[in-house]
């Protein structure tokens, strides 16, 4: 409720957090004076607030990994006000990660922004209702009320409606589930690593659930990737490969180590005093895996098909959320290619 | 070692017994004890959740009576923004414990310029109120769940608790009731009044909660949220269903389920992060927001005071167990030591020591009781052998006396037959049997002269001693008084008048005496009461002899003897035998009777004296075949000439 | 052996069964002392049922008769069974003695 609050003291919220940032990453370059100037500094933004949805990145910055890189990474805290696409706009951040289908549509509205690395190359986006409410299939929705997220997070479900020729009530969903939990919507959106097991742990069992994965119908458009603006790339694209190189060690990692990997998240949570727990983490770090290497493609990790690009893109267009189609070559960057040249 | 063995067994069996007994009845009055304290605890700790529920319930009603006042107030008319300012005002000075309260409008709602309008009054860190207008593209408040959820329900709502950063991290809930507007009939939707409140004292309330020494309380959000718990680190962080899902404990998410739904009761908790060791819960729900509060109690602290006491009680038990084992032990002792002392004195007994003292025992029970009854046992064994002893002693000295007699007896009587080589005129030959107890039977012969021989059977009427004396007397007598030339009778009248004398015993003997002239073969005989011997003549058969009546000698004084004489050839004989002869029983009680013996006789085909005899004696035996004798047998055969010699004498 | 005794007139009568031998002589030794002590003296002996007597038996008679004389009393024997008789006459004391042939001639004689 106190968002006005957040909003009002932004900025100095923004340094108290950073000042807690900064503290431990001072504590880490006193060891490494020498190479201090050797070091670029860059600044990294989530696009919410922490979590194992993020916890490569996290990963890499504990475990040294952007360092190794000759990285100096601010590692900033995401969350509700702090858009990434504005982040980057405004210069709040170098990095940050973001939707494919935002960063199409803001690329679209003219944005300069650029894709380096597609993180999640699969979706976790799923339609749930309670068994009760008696949708089996998707034409069941019609005319039924389902919650969904704000307009770029829209893009899936639209399509798959769309697809199945429903026509529902749409009431917006906020970050939060409990307008489903108390019966306020009859479907909800919500992600398999994240909303799903917030319903399970709210005391719904899954046997109570009908899940609509929307990937398992057609829908799979990728997530998370990683963006900059289009002149951080053309001042120092070595820079940033290096911070995608990085990055996806982080991930390897986290995967390898999953319990160093929560530890790391928890603090990171801890320090933002989120209300969550380690169980949770441990569920989202743990779905996080299929969505980053997924088990059906032999695309290397951060890797954007084009083909993929295409039918997210075309999909923006149907819905009218852009007009055009932006070139895929300008908007994406392949610096996984790049390294291995 | 009796003594262990008895004490063993006894200990053994009345204390698993009463052990047995014992555990029975303390665990059914532990069970009950402890049912009793559930009981109890379940109606204290409804009591007490239901107390707190109320109380926590008041405080929330304060902050909802405002809400809703002012909501029905919203609805009856189009507002003024002075008007909502100062409502806001109102309400948010109105209550301590509200932080602050904002009334929020749907697009354009207001008024026709503001698309966003939400006024908001709030209490600042100093106590101060302010206020402010909030709504922006970047505070877009109407998806938010204190505004949405109310608007779709239609209704009242309490929020989720949330952290309220800017503050200082305070808990906070926020309360919102929807208010609407009446235009052309139906009901429009205006907007939402909401009202937040720190849930410190919440927090507070809770955990001052005085469950008795170690239970805790806590407090549960719509979603299973703790909103208070003793260990912060759960708070808001987890539900009660991410805490069974770390400890895979699927009762503990059941109860969950049951707490968010409304539910109430007391459950047992298994160790789990909520409570570690085993533990009871009581759950009640807040119908106003829809949490649910719970209390914790730890079974331990339950139980601890039936738990003591059960101890305690387990080790009086034990004590007492003990000590009846000791007592039981004594007691053995006591029984088996008389008994012991009993066994050794019986031992020594049995080895013939009986005048071994037997240990005096006074109690009147079966010790006693056994004990006297093995004294006179003893005393009894005592005689018993005394008398035994001495019975055997006489009886050993009668025998040997017997032994004495018979030898006497035996010692009297002629053993050496002349052999027929000698003489050639006769033949005598005699065998006496004596009886088992001695018959007092005699016989004797002697030659009077060259040409006389005399001889004489007799019968003593006792038997024993007395007789074997009597007829030693007897014969000594006779032979006495038996001189050539005298009568047979004379003999006898001479030995009757001799043993009358003196006689007070009256002891009389038959007898048969004879005397045979060697040279004619004539025999004169006499008679005392004696029976009849047999004459075999050689060639003209067997007879009995006639003889003369005569009383027993011994018997009367004057009595009178007649002397009778018969004509002997050579070759004839003269058997003289007793009644031990005739009056021989059989098995079968058949007497042998003179017919027997006159047959065994006649159909003899002895010639000799002896032959005759000794097959007469074989006879009488057989006849007998192991009866017992009961008197002498005597068998006298004489024999006038040589059986084969000649007919006339030289 | 069965004894039997009872006053008949002046007599004391012995009535003898059985056997009488070394064992139950002095049972009869017994009976007649007890008619002494009574004062009687006049005694009947019946031997209706006496089946058998030995030396010893005739030796507790003679006994009996020779403390009746010299008290002054008398005994007589009555219904001598054959065996008995023989017994008797063959040790002479069936002349010794007073012997009827039945207790009636007994108690009338003596």
């Amino acid at each position: 409720m106190l968002l006005w609050l957040r909003a009002m003291h932004r900025a100095v919220f923004i340094t108290l957090l950073l000042s807690t940032v900064a503290l431990p990453l001072m504590s880490l370059t006193g060891g490494a004076e020498l190479h201090a100037k050797d070091l670029e500094k860059i600044s990294f933004i989530p696009q919410w607030e922490p979590q194992a949805q993020f916890a490569g990145y996290y990963v890499a910055y504990e475990k040294g990994l952007y360092k190794a890189q000759g990285l100096e990474v601010t590692m900033l805290r995401g969350g509700p006000g702090k858009p990434s696409a504005g982040m980057l706009a405004g210069g709040g951040a170098d990095f940050a990660t973001m939707f494919l289908s935002t960063g199409i549509q803001e690329r679209a509205r003219g944005a300069p922004l650029i894709n380096i690395a597609q993180v999640m190359r699969r979706s976790g986006f799923l339609l749930i209702t309670r068994k009760s409410s008696g949708i089996d299939t998707p034409r069941d929705m019609e005319g039924k009320k389902i919650g969904l997220w704000g307009a770029e997070l829209r893009l899936q479900p639209t399509a798959f409606l769309k697809k199945y020729d429903v026509h529902v009530k749409i009431v917006p969903q906020c970050y939060t589930i409990n307008l489903f939990l108390r019966g306020g919507v009859d479907i909800a959106s919500a992600m398999l690593y994240n909303e799903y097991h917030t319903v399970l742990n709210a005391g719904v069992n899954p046997e109570d659930l009908v899940v609509f994965s929307l990937a398992d119908y057609g829908i799979n458009f990728p997530e998370d990737g990683l963006y900059c603006l289009e002149k951080t790339y053309k001042q120092n694209p070595a820079t940033c490969c290096r911070f995608v190189l990085a990055s996806l060690q982080g991930w390897k990692y986290a995967f390898e180590h999953p319990e160093e990997a929560l530890d790391i998240v928890m603090k990171y949570v801890n320090e933002a005093n989120i209300a969550t727990n380690r169980q949770h983490q441990k569920w989202m770090l743990d779905h996080m895996r299929e969505l980053i290497y997924p088990s059906d493609t032999i695309t290397p990790a951060g890797e954007l098909s084009e083909s993929d690009y295409t039918a997210v893109a075309r999909e923006l267009k149907a819905g009218g959320l852009i007009d055009g189609i932006p070139s895929f070559s300008d908007f994406f960057v392949n610096c996984v290619r790049a390294d291995e040249k | 070692m009796k003594n262990r063995g008895l004490a063993f067994k006894l200990v053994a069996l009345i204390l698993s017994g009463t052990a047995a007994v014992f555990l029975t009845a303390f665990s059914y009055y532990y069970r009950c004890s402890e049912k009793s304290v559930m009981a109890n605890v379940e109606k204290n700790t409804r009591n007490l959740a239901h107390s707190t529920v109320h109380e926590i319930e008041t405080v929330l009603m304060g902050v909802e009576k405002p809400a809703r006042n002012f909501a029905t107030l919203l609805s009856m008319g189009r507002q003024e923004t002075d008007d909502v300012a100062r409502y806001t005002e109102c309400i948010s000075s109105s209550n301590p414990e509200i932080f602050g309260t904002a009334i929020s409008f749907e697009p354009y709602a207001m008024d026709r310029q503001s698309y966003y309008f939400l006024d908001y009054c709030y209490r600042e860190a100093d106590g101060r109120l302010a206020r402010t207008r909030l709504g922006s593209d970047s505070y877009d408040y109407f998806t938010l769940d204190w505004y949405q959820i109310p608007k779709v329900l239609d209704r009242a709502t309490w929020s989720e608790p949330y952290f309220d950063e800017g503050g200082g991290n305070i808990m906070m809930a926020t309360f919102s009731v929807p208010f609407y507007r009446e235009m052309d009939g139906t009901r429009e939707f205006q907007g939402i009044i909401c009202v937040d409140i720190s849930l410190l004292w919440l927090k507070n309330i809770v955990s001052a909660l005085k469950v008795y020494q170690t239970g805790h309380a806590f407090l549960i959000s719509r979603n299973g949220t703790f909103i208070t718990h003793p260990y912060s680190s759960l708070i808001m962080g987890h539900t009660v269903f991410s805490v069974a899902e770390g400890s895979g404990d699927d009762s503990l998410r059941r109860i969950g389920q049951d707490m968010i739904r409304g539910g109430e009761g007391l459950v047992a908790l298994e160790g789990n992060p909520l409570s570690r060791a085993r533990a009871w819960m009581y759950y009640a729900p807040m119908s106003s927001t829809g949490w649910s509060l719970a209390i914790v109690i730890p079974e331990d602290e339950l139980y601890s005071d039936i738990r003591r006491l059960g101890r305690q009680v387990i080790l009086i038990g034990l004590g007492g167990l003990l000590l009846m084992s000791v007592l039981i032990v004594v007691i053995a002792n006591r029984i088996t030591k008389p008994l012991r002392s009993l066994a050794c004195s019986t031992v020594d007994i049995a080895r013939g020591n009986l005048d071994t003292e037997l240990p005096g025992i006074r109690t009147g029970d079966e010790i006693g009781r056994l004990t006297a009854s093995f004294a006179s046992m003893r005393v009894a064994l005592k005689e018993y052998i005394t008398n035994l002893t001495e019975t055997t002693a006489a009886k050993e000295k009668y025998e040997s006396e017997l032994k004495i007699a018979r030898s006497i007896q035996m010692s009297f009587l002629p053993k050496r037959f002349p052999p027929i080589a000698e003489k050639g005129n006769f033949e005598i030959f005699a065998r006496l049997e004596p009886a088992r107890e001695i018959g007092g039977d005699l016989y004797d012969f002697s030659l009077l002269d060259d040409d006389h021989i005399f001889f004489a059977v007799g019968d003593v009427s006792d038997k024993g001693i007395p007789a074997a004396l009597f007829m030693a007397v007897v014969k000594t007598l006779m032979k006495g008084i038996a001189e050539a030339g005298m009568e047979p009778s004379e003999i006898l009248k001479k030995t009757n008048v001799e043993l009358c004398r003196d006689n007070d015993s009256m002891m009389f003997v038959t007898v048969f005496c004879g005397v045979l002239d060697l040279k004619t073969g004539s025999l004169r005989y006499s008679n005392a009461g004696h029976d009849p011997p047999i004459i075999i003549r050689r060639d003209r058969g067997t007879e009995w002899l006639a003889v003369p009546d005569g009383l027993v000698l011994g018997a009367m004084e004057e009595s009178d003897y007649e002397t009778k004489e018969i004509e002997l050839r050579p070759g004839d004989k003269i058997l003289v035998y007793t009644d031990g002869v005739t009056e021989a029983m059989s098995p079968g009680k058949e007497l042998y009777s003179e017919v027997r013996l006159m047959e065994a006789v006649k159909s003899s085909s002895s010639d000799s004296a002896e032959k005759l005899t000794l097959e007469i004696m074989d006879a009488v035996v057989e006849f007998a075949s192991g009866a017992p004798q009961s008197d002498d047998i005597t068998v006298l055969a004489l024999t006038f000439g040589s059986p084969k010699g000649p007919l006339v004498a030289q | 052996m069965e004894i039997e005794r009872y006053k008949q007139d002046r007599f004391c009568v012995i009535q003898v069964k059985g056997r009488m031998d070394a064992v139950s002589a002095p049972e009869f030794e017994t009976a007649c002392a007890k008619c002494m002590e009574q004062g009687d003296t006049a005694f009947v002996v019946d031997l209706a049922g006496l089946e058998y007597i030995s030396s010893a038996g005739l030796r507790a008679m003679l006994v009996v008769a020779k403390k009746l004389k010299s008290n002054n009393g008398s005994i007589s024997f009555c219904s001598l069974t054959p065996t008995v008789e023989r017994v008797f006459s063959i040790s002479g004391f069936r002349s010794m003695f007073s012997v009827h042939d039945s207790l009636t001639k007994a108690l009338a004689n003596s």
